[in-house]
Order: C-alpha cells, then structure tokens, then sequence
C-alpha cells in the first residue's frame, strides 16, 4: 500500500511539473508569434494604433513577456486563468461553458472507438491473411487515411444537406428546442450528436482496429495459443485468452488518447458547430487569446497525465504480470 | 404610534401574501391568455410574428455597445439599443437632413447651431420597465469618452464639449464647432445606454460588467438568452413605445466554417446567412426555398503603395520609397491593372471598379471624376520615361540599381483579396515589375503595417456614414493612413468638403477631394462589392442600408402564407 501511495505522490509531482513546462511553453511561444490579442480582435486596417496600444495597455500587453509571465504563473497559482479577450470574459467562464460539450462528444465517441475498434481489430488478427481480414484492413486504412475533416464535410453533406434526415450543426435545434417536451429535447440533442459522433467515431474505429489486429495476430502466433489448442480448448476460448493478452497497448493507445477528450475533435467541432473545447482552442490561436490558448494547454496537459496514470492503472488490472513488477 | 405587536400583523400579512400571489397569478394568466390571443390574431394577419434564424460565422464577444466593433456585434446591439435619431437611408450626414426620430422625438437647434437639444420620447421605456431620461444620454456620452472604457467611437465623438441635461427629458449636446456633419456626431456613433443599471459602477468595470452579456436597451427588439457557443437570441419587444418588431424572434446561430453554413442554410435550418463565399452561390442559387440578395456596402479595397522608405514612422520628415516614391510610377502600376476585368474575373457581378478613396455609395458625384486610364503601352511609357528599364533582359525593370521589385502584403482572411492580388502580381509582370506575394493572417498583417514594414499591401476599409474617417484613413495625419499618403492640397480640400455648410460648394470641394487622390495615385483604387446575403423566401425583408443590413431589422416579417414550424412557436420560451 505504502509503494502504491509513493508511486502516485511521485507520479502527481511529475504531472504537475509536466503541466507547468507545457503550459509555459505554450505561454511563450505564443507570445513569440507575430500580433497579440488585440491584433486578434482589432483589425489594424480600421482601429488606429493609438487605441490599440492603449487596449494593450489597459490588458497589460504592453508589459515586456517576463512581467506577463511572471504575473501569469503567480495567478494561475492562485487558480485564476486570466481573461480571455478574444470572448471577453474570464477563460475559467470560457472552458466551463465548452468541456461538458466537447466531454460528451468525444467520451462516447472513444468509448465507441476502442470497444469497436478492438473487436474488429481482434476479429481480423484472428483471421490474418485471409480475404475478409484483407478487406476490413483496406476498409480501415482508406478510413485511417482520409483527412477527418474531410470526412465530416462529406457526412455533413450527403445527411445533412443531400437526404436531410440528420441536422447540420450545432447541439440542437436553436429555434425550436425551448418549446419541445423533455423527451423531444433528448431525442433532438441526440439528433444532433449522431453526426459529429459518427465522424470521430469511424475515424478512431480505423486507428484502434489497426493497432488491435497487429498485436492480436501477433499474439496468435504466441506458443501459449498454440498450447492452448493443443490441449483440446476450443477455438473462441483460445480467441479469448488470445485477445486478453493483445488488449494491453489497445489500453495505452485509449490512454494516450485521453486528451482529445479535450482537443482532438478540433476540426469535427469546427465543422458542425459544436461549441466544444477543440474550437474554441483553434479560434483562440486564430486570435491570439493568450488566456485561453494556456488554460486549454493546462487543462489539456493535465488530462494527459492523468490519462497515463489510468492507462498504468487498468494495464495493470489486465496485465498480472505489471501488478507483480 | 406604537406598532402592532409582530404575532397579531403576521397572519395579516401571510393572508396579504395569499391574497397577492392569486391576484398575480390571475394577472398572469389573463395577460398570457392576451398574449396569446393577440399573438395569434398577429400571426394570422400576417403583421407580426414569426422566426428567423440567422447563422453567422463568428459569435460576438460582447453587447456592450461602446466596445462593440464586428458587424456580427452591432447587427444584435442595433436591435436591442437605440442612437437619439437614426440616419436616413441615403445616409446624407449634412445636418439632419433624412434622420428620423428615434429615442429622441424631437430636437431643436441652438441660434449659434453650438448645441442641440434632444426631447426624449416620454413613452420610452429600457426594457426592464424603467423610464428613460436624458440623464441616460449624459450618461452614455461619459462612458464612450471615458479612459477607462476606450471605445473605438471615442474619435467620432471629437467634436462634441459635453452632455448636459436640462431636464429631465432634455439632453443638450454641446459642441466645440459647427460642422455639418455635427448632428451625426450627436445620434449615429452612440447606442443610449441604461445609466440606472450601469452608473453605480466604475467605469474600469464596464467592460467586462454582466450587461455585456445580458443587455438590457430600449430597441423594439429585447435581448431573450444567449448560450455560448450555441445561439442568441432577441425578442419583439411587445411594450415598446415605436411598436414593437414584426417577427417574433430572431436567433443567432455561429457557425464558423462557411460551407458548414451554408449547408446548414440550404438544409432549412437557418433563414438568413449574410456571409457567402462566392463558389456557394450556385448552392444558394439553386436551392428552390432561398433567394439571393445583395446590397452596396460601405466597404472599398486597393493595392495601397508605402510611400516612404519601409520601416520610417510615420509622420517623419520622408524618405521616399525606392519605388513607390515617385508618382509616375504609381501611375504606370495603376495603368497596367485592367481593374474592370481583374474585378468581374474576382467578384463577377457582385464586383464593381472603385471610383477612388471611399465608397460610391458616400461620394457625392461620381460621374466628375476623371480616372486613371489602363493603357499597358502608355504605362510602360511612363515607366521608361521615370528611368526603369529592363537593361539585363531579365524582364524586370531597373533604375539606379534599384529592380522595379516589391513585397505585397495580402491578408488571408480576404478571399477577395487573395485572388485579386494574383491577377495584380500577373499584370504587373507584363510591364516589368516583379510582385513578391505575402500572404498574412490579420493577427500578423497588423504588426506589419504599423511598423510601415511594407512595400504594398491589399488594403480594404470599412467606412461610416459621412467621410469624416478620410481624415482617419488618407490625411497626412491620419491613424490610419498606413500608405503615408501626404498631400497637403487633398488635405486642404478634404478640410474644406467636411467643414462647408454650402451643399452645392461641398459637392465640388468631394469632387476635387477625390480627383486629387486618383491623380495622386497614392493606391490603385481597385474594387467595391455588392455584398451577396441568402434570405429564405418566406421572410420579407425591408431595405438593406448600405452601413449595415441590419439597420431595419425590425421591419423585416414572415410571409403569412409560408409558415413553417419554427414561426408558430410565438414569442418563445426565453421571455
């Protein structure tokens, strides 16, 4: 018990030191690019540059990059994010209204992703080589290999605009949502998410079956397997003890993934209008919002190390093997 | 008088309380049975009601007018505020020539024209109930001036002293000087704000204050609810003194790629996209539930040359530029561009030829003005005349050293622009002159441009009503006047246009205000647009104005006879 307490308090430091070098690193880099929030939010071409210093001023823009900083860290130690500008209101207020939305999507889109990607993965490793693997490997590299926003425009396109039984953007129906019963606003939401969940959804599909029908195939091969067999168990009971074993990088993988809880449905957000975290981190690049673009970074930072720690947990659940280690 | 003991006054009270919530909840259900009814009744007549979605690609960062500078911002503040008078839809800013009342209902000027006196309306409520008072107009005068709230119209506001108020349903607004665009200055660049909701606090806090987010105004729409990220939406506001707006709702939808948007238009989701790329038209077009519409802006673009040396601030004494220093070049570059081509080829027939330093829809006589001819052969001429030639055969001119070699800086957020700027870099070429494109986003075109660390630039700008931004945009002193331009005749004559108050004296000083800049050449004066908006055909939509199509919104309707679901709802849920 005592080296599981040591372990996590050793992990927790090095996630925060992870936290504080990626969300200062983002910090300064953005602060390296050419313009600044208000160049985000002020065309130079019509708001003379008398004003504009004095918004700077006003924001502390003026400040030389070590005073910005320095007052930074000092208040995100205090557990202020600072303002955004490019939303004109405090980032916490910013990041509160878009995580549930991006959560949502992009929980049960991975959710999807890993559950089916690991059971096509594992169909197909267990039947390497033949003609169905050959096909759903096609299948999931020409999937892998399309640009997800391309995909997404090309969803939005044939149900949203060609048949129409699905709607285009946004999280519901903005017009007629506060009239409808409680049920209907389920069903309507629903609606809505079915097309930025599938687009995710496929997408994460291809990726997680690649990786799931390597590592099965491989471990078919495995003298286990073929001693399994030999001592008379059938084929699907071998399959199981088979996949058991090919689960473990599918769990890093899912792991990794973690973040994009947060970020990784960046162009599918911007795509269907979901308000969600992804877009508003692009759009706070677009403008320079150097607030927000570091909030995101510390929330996202600190999705990835408690991904990992979750990803070492459950590896270890499946894994016997880590536990003793 | 000693007062009843607390035991014995309770039950009166409780059954006071009692007796208040039924009476309210009577009131409630007879003014919702009203409602209803003449929301019904409205609907079938077809004057009121209805629902229109509006997508747009960007959400706004705040409703706080003074510091609201998008069109996406102030189509949702014009709704929900009111100026003192509204400009007419020629957008004549000499006097008040063509304004109409708006929260004031009269005005009277001064003898010496030093001030003038607004009578606000006295049936003129905020939306919160309150009366509103000139108090209110001094109010909001402070905080569009105020250091702390920086608003961009604070410029616009030069000319005026100060705000007093006579009583309380009399604003004076004082004046430093007569001019005859003082009475714009007065009604056009301030939306009249609440002073009983935002005074008690510091002006530092106004900002980023709630009622930024949550305003509260007098127009005949009334903010409703806006969820971010997801819609905003306002509501006729059923009590307002003018009447209250034709539809029932309009609701802001952000979609921030455009072809998501259209789709989304095309798709019966949305009824009104004021952005359209120019390859979605035929989507729009062919979609039998839309149609297309367009309207003159105030906006204008060109291939704005740095005049002085790269990097000199401006102001400064003047290195000329190597290049763009002499106007015989400038002239010759403007010659070769075959402008009425390269804008039909951009823009097709929303695109028209600039006439010169503003937008057609503000110059007072257009039909004066003498342009700079294309004429590949005289350009190349002049060029040789000016000294470059092409003496190494490498097809790009030289004189003293110096190649006839420029940077143009084009910002990606102009899809007009980007294509506009290849088909200048390809005429150029064929008189000798080798353009070296850049393309930049806004956030780092800016830097470059105040910095003056250009050769040329693909300029674009966004005027007001009035021309007084020339001043801001082409005088010498100009904030903005990022070419360098420095002409002290155009000065002067720009001077006397904006400060005659003889109507027919000030056509002509325009007139010569614009020939000097087209001769001056200081930009190639290249393209204005008609701006493309896709409106579905059930909505009946009043008069664009060329400042923003927003303007009217409130006399925008439903057809009766197309109802789709959306118009049935009423005034909604959000009250």
């Amino acid at each position: 018990m005592r080296g599981i307490v040591a372990r996590l308090t050793s992990r927790a430091l090095q996630s925060v030191l992870v936290i504080f070098a990626a969300a200062s690193l983002a910090f300064l880099m953005l602060h390296l690019a050419p313009g600044d929030p208000i160049s985000g939010i002020a065309d130079a071409s019509s708001v003379p540059r008398e004003l504009r210093a004095q918004w700077d001023a006003q924001q502390g823009y003026d400040q030389p990059i070590a005073v910005q900083y320095t007052r930074w860290i000092a208040d995100v130690a205090r557990g202020r994010l600072g303002q955004s500008t490019s939303h004109q209101r405090p980032a916490i207020d910013v990041l509160g209204d878009r995580l549930p939305h991006t959560l949502l999507l992009m929980s049960l889109a991975l959710g999807a992703s890993v559950l089916l990607g690991a059971a096509i993965g594992a169909w197909q490793g267990a039947r390497a080589g033949r003609r169905p693997d050959r096909a759903v490997t096609t299948a999931s590299l020409l999937l892998y290999s399309i640009p997800e926003f391309w995909f997404a425009l090309a969803l939005l396109y044939v149900f949203a605009y060609r048949v129409h039984i699905l709607p285009a953007t946004g999280m519901f129906d903005a017009a007629m949502y506060d009239s409808m019963t409680p049920w209907q606003q389920i069903i309507d939401r629903a609606r809505h998410l079915v097309l930025p969940w599938l687009s995710l959804t496929v997408m994460g599909t291809a990726v997680f079956a690649r990786y799931q029908r390597a590592t099965m195939s491989d471990v078919m091969r495995e003298p286990f397997v073929r001693t399994a067999r030999a001592k008379g168990l059938s084929e699907a009971a071998v399959r199981r003890q088979a996949w058991r074993a090919a689960i473990l990088p599918i769990v890093t993988l899912a792991g990794l993934s973690f973040p994009a809880l947060l970020t990784g449905a960046v162009f599918v957000e911007r795509v269907f209008a979901w308000p969600g975290m992804g877009s508003a981190l692009l759009d706070a690049i677009d403008k320079r919002d150097y607030h927000l673009v570091s909030a995101c970074v510390i929330i996202g930072s600190a999705m990835t190390a408690l991904g990992s720690l979750l990803a070492d947990i459950v590896r270890a659940f499946v894994d016997p093997r880590l536990r003793v280690s | 008088m000693p007062s009843a003991p607390q035991d014995t006054a309770a039950p009166s009270v409780a059954a006071s309380g009692v007796r208040q919530r039924h009476v309210t909840t009577l009131l409630g259900l007879i003014s919702t049975a009203l409602l209803a009814c003449s929301s019904a009744d409205k609907v079938t007549t077809g004057e009121t009601g209805g629902t229109m979605v509006i997508v747009q690609p960007a959400e706004p960062r705040t409703l706080f007018p003074p510091r609201a500078n998008q069109t996406h911002e102030l189509s949702v503040i014009a709704s929900v505020f009111d100026r003192l008078a509204e400009i007419g839809p020629e957008l004549s800013t000499f006097g008040d020539i063509g304004f109409t009342p708006r929260l004031a209902k009269t005005w009277s000027w001064a003898p010496d024209s030093l001030s003038i006196a607004f009578s606000i309306d006295p049936l003129a409520r905020w939306h919160d109930g309150v009366a509103v008072r000139a108090e209110d107009v001094r109010y909001t005068f402070h905080v569009y001036t105020s250091d702390a709230v920086l608003s961009e119209s604070r410029s616009l506001l030069g000319n005026i002293d100060s705000v007093s108020v006579r009583d309380s349903l009399t604003a004076v607004v004082w004046f430093k000087r007569r001019t005859p665009q003082q009475f714009l200055d007065a009604t056009y660049s301030m939306f009249i704000l609440p002073s009983h909701l935002l005074a008690s606090l510091p002006d530092s806090a106004l900002v980023n204050a709630p009622f930024g987010r949550q305003p509260v105004g007098t127009g005949r729409f009334r903010f409703a609810q806006w969820e971010a990220g997801s819609r905003l939406e306002i509501i006729a506001d059923t009590a307002n003194a003018r009447g209250r707006a034709k539809l029932d709702r309009v609701i802001w939808t952000f979609v921030s790629d455009l072809g998501a948007a259209t789709v989304k238009l095309s798709a019966g989701e949305a009824d009104f996209l004021e952005q359209i790329k120019p390859e979605n038209i035929p989507q729009v077009a062919s979609t039998p539930s839309l149609r297309l519409e367009s309207y003159l802006s105030l906006r204008y673009g060109f291939v704005g040359f740095n005049l002085n040396a790269r990097r000199e601030p401006l102001g400064a004494a003047g290195t000329p530029h190597p290049v763009f220093g002499d106007v015989r070049v400038r002239r010759a570059l403007s010659m070769a561009l075959d402008r009425a081509r390269m804008v039909r080829s951009a823009l097709d027939s929303l695109g028209m030829v600039s006439f010169g330093a503003g937008p057609r829809v503000l110059i007072p006589d257009t039909t004066v003005l003498r342009q700079v001819p294309f004429d590949v052969a005289a350009a190349r001429a002049l060029l040789d005349s000016a000294g470059w030639v092409d003496t190494n055969g490498d097809g790009v001119r030289e004189h003293n050293g110096q190649a006839l070699t420029f940077e143009l800086l084009v910002p990606t957020s102009s899809a007009t622009r980007l294509k506009l700027s290849v088909l200048v870099q390809s005429a150029l070429k064929n008189i000798g002159a080798n353009v070296v494109l850049q393309n930049l986003d806004g956030s780092a075109l800016g830097p470059r441009l105040d910095a003056r660390d250009f050769d040329a630039w693909m300029g674009g700008m966004q005027t007001n009503p009035g021309l007084q931004g020339m001043r801001q945009t082409w005088a010498s002193r100009g904030a903005l006047n990022h070419q360098g331009y420095n002409s002290p005749v155009f000065d002067a004559v720009l001077d006397s246009a904006l400060t005659t108050f003889d109507l027919a004296r000030s056509r002509g000083y325009w007139a010569r205000v614009f020939q000097q800049a087209i001769d001056d050449a200081p930009s190639v004066w290249l393209y204005e647009e008609r701006l493309p908006i896709a409106v579905h055909k059930r909505i009946r939509i009043a008069p664009l104005r060329a400042d923003g199509w927003y303007a009217n919104l409130a006399d925008w309707s439903v057809d009766p006879a197309q109802l789709i679901d959306r118009d049935r709802v009423g005034l909604g849920g959000a009250r």
